[in-house]
């Protein structure tokens, strides 16, 4: 899952479409003894495959996290994160500083930089897309809420903006760093009005050329390109052309790959993956997302898992490596915290915490006083059986994952009525506490992304949390900018969540990239999903 | 007469529009979860910020408040905005027309044409192995979904012959796999109905003399029963088309191919209201303009028709 957006948005749509995935498997081991390699299609340009429709194009606007693949090339952004080092650099803006109190941040931006438009780059531009994402008219689904506590942009003098908050927040340079808040050119934007997102201009080392809503999105080379990040491995894009398209059944891409009707695929299913891995002519880019591990919440209000002992007892009876075998063909990191381990801050600490130990957990159950008093399989108390209500949703191998856990439960003697529900139903579901467990992920590269988690006012606290020093700490991490002082609090919350048992986390989230064997420099930015496509060549154009 | 038809038919599919587009508002009524949330809870927004998108979408106003808004604006010919994309409804339906309404006519060209064949062979051949044969393709055109026929197609022809593309859209080279696809699934119906009814035709007494009279048995199947069973097959596609012309989900899926069906299945899943109410309309709409078409074509086939228009 891609930066602060759920999955729900990245398989929900098709998540009722099932492929016959065995019969496809022995038909593509058949086909790939029979077919050759295809040919490399003319001059400098590629076929990237989008994995989902994009729910709307407008970085701006939209919450999409498939928007940011293209886009990443086409918007330049004030700083940009470094993804081997996490460090910010320079960007748009040459350099930066915040005041002591961390309210007013002052961006210094480069001169000579042009959008593709021609309009030039200049503070008012800065200004006037702060402006526009913050508007209430534009109906941001994203892009304000990366701001946190902004308040107002102000032109101090032609290449000066100053950036003014109300209060510290300590993800902002993060947030300035994604496509989300990339800059875009005010005569575009006041020309096309509500048609803006067919029509993008931006200033990056790609040109925004032609989209048809739902079947391709072209990218073309910007020639005059010229201030790339530090981090940009060329000057200028190596490609002439690339054209994105859709492959959202999963069990297209491989083929799409196969036939040469695609260089790139991100989301390939683990099986398939493991196949092309065998093959001479394609690789599997297989990319960690930071963020938030897929979990199942605990729902820490409901009876009988308001006893700590309950949620431990069902941790130690998770047998991850098994399900990380079984699910994802050991393509993905088990997950021992909240936190992914390709984050920031991430705690290792929680590996020691609650690895599987069924005899430990069965014990936990009877000194809770659950026990099989009927001789059913199933322990009960006071004559209540304990059986908890688990709540899935159709994408991310959730469905899978929740079977084995029903499975592995089973065996200390507890039982799971089990209900998929689309990702509106979850939310009102998870939002009033029916549940007693629901998964979800969510990648993002800060960790305050554990305060929509934890925090005992979150949109996401499904685990019903509500401990003064857990708001406290991501409260606080929130503010300060201090790096150690952040790393320090988090771990402090990780180690907590894990304490309390307020989760069953279960794998760290994978990009699968198939790749064309022709197409050589393929990074990707510190969110993990977006490629730094100005680096990419082809070995034979 | 005629003017009375007319006018019976109109007043019918104005009914049927409503009923449409107030079963939609109602089913969306009826599912759970809050679009607002849906659209916000991953970015963070307060819970204050939630409930200003909510009343801003107009969610907090009274249902019967809110529905009479969605049919004013509807009668006013305005589609409304995306909740989700924030673009207008009529230009992103419009936008998806020309590649579902290609694949619709491709698709139902081949069915018909497939299952017209097919049908008429079966009756012909009457409980001879041909017979057999032609109703177990119909059957496994019947039973065959779309998700798997489309990957098996794609496995053959793109990947193992390397023959047509398997995704996207543009030249017609593109089309052939999903109306191919799409097409066999249709000729199953096409083909037992056209075979029914050509073996109830050659049985009755207008087929006994005209071959009596020594017509060609060609003549006789071609111009006197088929014409017969085309009626019915006519009906069976023309619902059938009315229902293409809303988006074949599954096939747009599998081919990656955009269409009407995709964007549908998006809008219901994040419950962007405008959005489906665009599409029910434009989908009401084509059904009934689809099947008032049918019902004037049976007329003219079918001279009896005319004296009591249904």
């Amino acid at each position: 899952m891609k930066p602060f957006f759920p999955s729900a948005i990245r398989h929900a749509p098709f998540a009722m479409l099932h492929s016959p995935f065995s019969i496809l498997l022995l038909l593509n081991l058949l086909s790939n003894l029979l077919a050759g390699c295809s040919a490399p299609p003319p001059g400098g340009r590629i076929v990237y495959g989008l994995t989902l429709a994009p729910s709307g194009l407008d970085p701006h606007v939209n919450a999409s996290s498939e928007l940011g693949i293209p886009l990443t090339s086409v918007y330049d952004t004030l700083v940009y994160r470094d993804s081997a080092t996490g460090e910010f650099v320079p960007g748009l803006a040459e350099r930066w500083e915040a005041s002591g109190d961390g309210l007013v941040y002052t961006f210094y931006l480069r001169q000579g930089v042009t959008f593709h438009d021609g309009t030039p780059f200049n503070a008012e531009a800065v200004r006037f897309n702060l402006e526009r994402i913050t508007s209430a008219d534009l109906a941001s689904q994203k892009a304000r809420f990366m701001l946190g506590p902004y308040e107002r942009a102000e032109v101090v003098d032609e290449y000066t903006a100053r950036i003014y908050l109300s209060e510290p927040f300590a993800p902002f340079l993060d947030s300035l760093s994604q496509v989300y808040l990339g800059l875009a050119s005010p005569t575009a934007v006041k020309q096309w009005g509500a048609d803006y997102q067919l029509h993008q201009v931006g200033s990056g080392p790609f040109v925004f050329a032609e989209y048809v809503p739902g079947d391709h999105l072209l990218l073309r080379r910007n020639p005059d390109y010229a201030w790339g990040p530090p981090v940009y491995g060329h000057k200028k894009a190596q490609l002439e052309e690339i054209e994105f398209r859709i492959f959202t059944d999963p069990a297209t891409r491989s083929p799409a790959l196969e036939t040469g009707e695609a260089d790139v695929v991100g989301e390939i299913p683990p099986q398939d993956a493991a196949r092309l891995k065998e093959s001479a002519d394609f690789r599997i880019e297989a990319i960690p997302i930071p963020g938030v591990s897929l979990m199942f919440f605990m729902n820490t209000a409901r009876p009988p898992l308001d006893d700590v002992r309950v949620r431990q007892a069902l941790l130690y009876g998770t047998d991850r490596p098994a399900i990380i075998s079984a699910v994802f063909r050991d393509t993905s990191p088990v997950a021992y915290g909240p936190l992914a381990a390709a984050t920031f801050g991430y705690e290792p600490a929680v590996r020691q915490i609650a690895a599987y130990d069924p005899a430990r957990g069965a014990a936990l159950l009877d000194e809770a006083g659950w026990s099989d008093s009927d001789g059913d399989g199933i322990r009960d108390r006071d004559g209540a059986p304990l059986v908890l209500d688990l709540y899935l949703m159709g994408w991310g191998n959730m469905p899978e994952v929740g079977e084995l856990l029903a499975a592995q439960w089973a065996s200390l003697g507890v039982g799971v009525k089990s209900q998929v529900v689309s990702y509106p139903e979850a939310l009102q579901v998870a939002g009033e506490g029916q549940h007693h467990l629901i998964p979800f992920n969510l990648s993002g590269s800060d960790p305050d992304i554990l305060r929509k988690f934890f925090h005992s006012q979150a949109s996401f606290n499904w685990s019903k949390v509500s401990d003064a020093e857990l708001d406290g700490w991501l409260e606080e991490a929130a503010r300060t900018s201090d790096q150690e002082e952040r790393a320090a609090l988090y771990s402090q919350v990780q180690l907590r969540a894990m304490d309390q048992a307020l989760v069953v986390p279960i794998r760290d989230y994978v990009n699968l990239n198939g790749v064309n064997n022709r197409v050589q420099g393929l990074r990707f930015d510190s969110q993990g999903w977006f490629p730094w496509l100005i680096d990419v060549t082809l070995e034979n154009p | 007469m005629i003017v009375r038809y007319v006018g019976r038919r109109v007043v019918q599919a104005a009914f049927v529009l409503w009923l449409a587009v107030t079963l939609a508002f109602v089913a969306m009524q009826l599912t759970p979860g809050d679009p607002a949330q849906a659209l916000l809870a991953a970015s963070g927004a307060t819970p204050e910020e939630v409930a200003a998108r909510r009343a801003r979408l107009g969610l907090d106003d009274p249902l019967p408040v809110q529905y009479v808004r969605y049919l004013s604006d509807l009668l006013r010919g305005n589609l409304g905005q995306s909740w989700l994309h924030g673009r207008p409804v009529g230009r992103m339906i419009l936008e998806q027309l020309p590649p579902t309404l290609e694949l619709a006519l491709a698709a139902m060209a081949i069915g018909v044409g497939v299952g017209l064949g097919l049908g008429l062979l079966g009756a012909v051949r009457q409980r001879s192995w041909l017979d057999t044969a032609v109703t177990s393709v119909a059957v496994v055109s019947l039973s065959t979904p779309t998700s798997w026929s489309g990957i098996l197609a794609i496995l053959l022809f793109s990947l193992h012959l390397g023959w047509l593309p398997s995704t996207g859209a543009g030249d017609l080279r593109h089309l052939v796999l999903p109306a191919l696809v799409l097409g066999f699934a249709l000729s199953g119906s096409v083909a037992r109905l056209v075979r029914a009814r050509v073996v109830e035709v050659m049985g009755e007494p207008f087929v006994l003399a005209a071959r009596a009279r020594g017509l060609p048995a060609w003549r006789v199947l071609f111009i006197h029963a088929l014409r017969a069973a085309f009626a019915p097959a006519l009906t069976v596609v023309a619902l059938q088309f009315g229902f293409l012309l809303g988006g074949a989900v599954v096939t747009e899926s599998v081919f990656a191919r955009r269409g009407l069906g995709r964007l549908a299945v998006e809008a219901i899943l994040w419950q962007d209201l405008p959005v489906v109410r665009g599409i029910v309309v434009f989908g009401a709409l084509a059904y009934i303009l689809v099947n008032l078409a049918a019902d004037l074509a049976l007329g003219w086939l079918d001279p009896r028709l005319r004296e009591k228009p249904a």
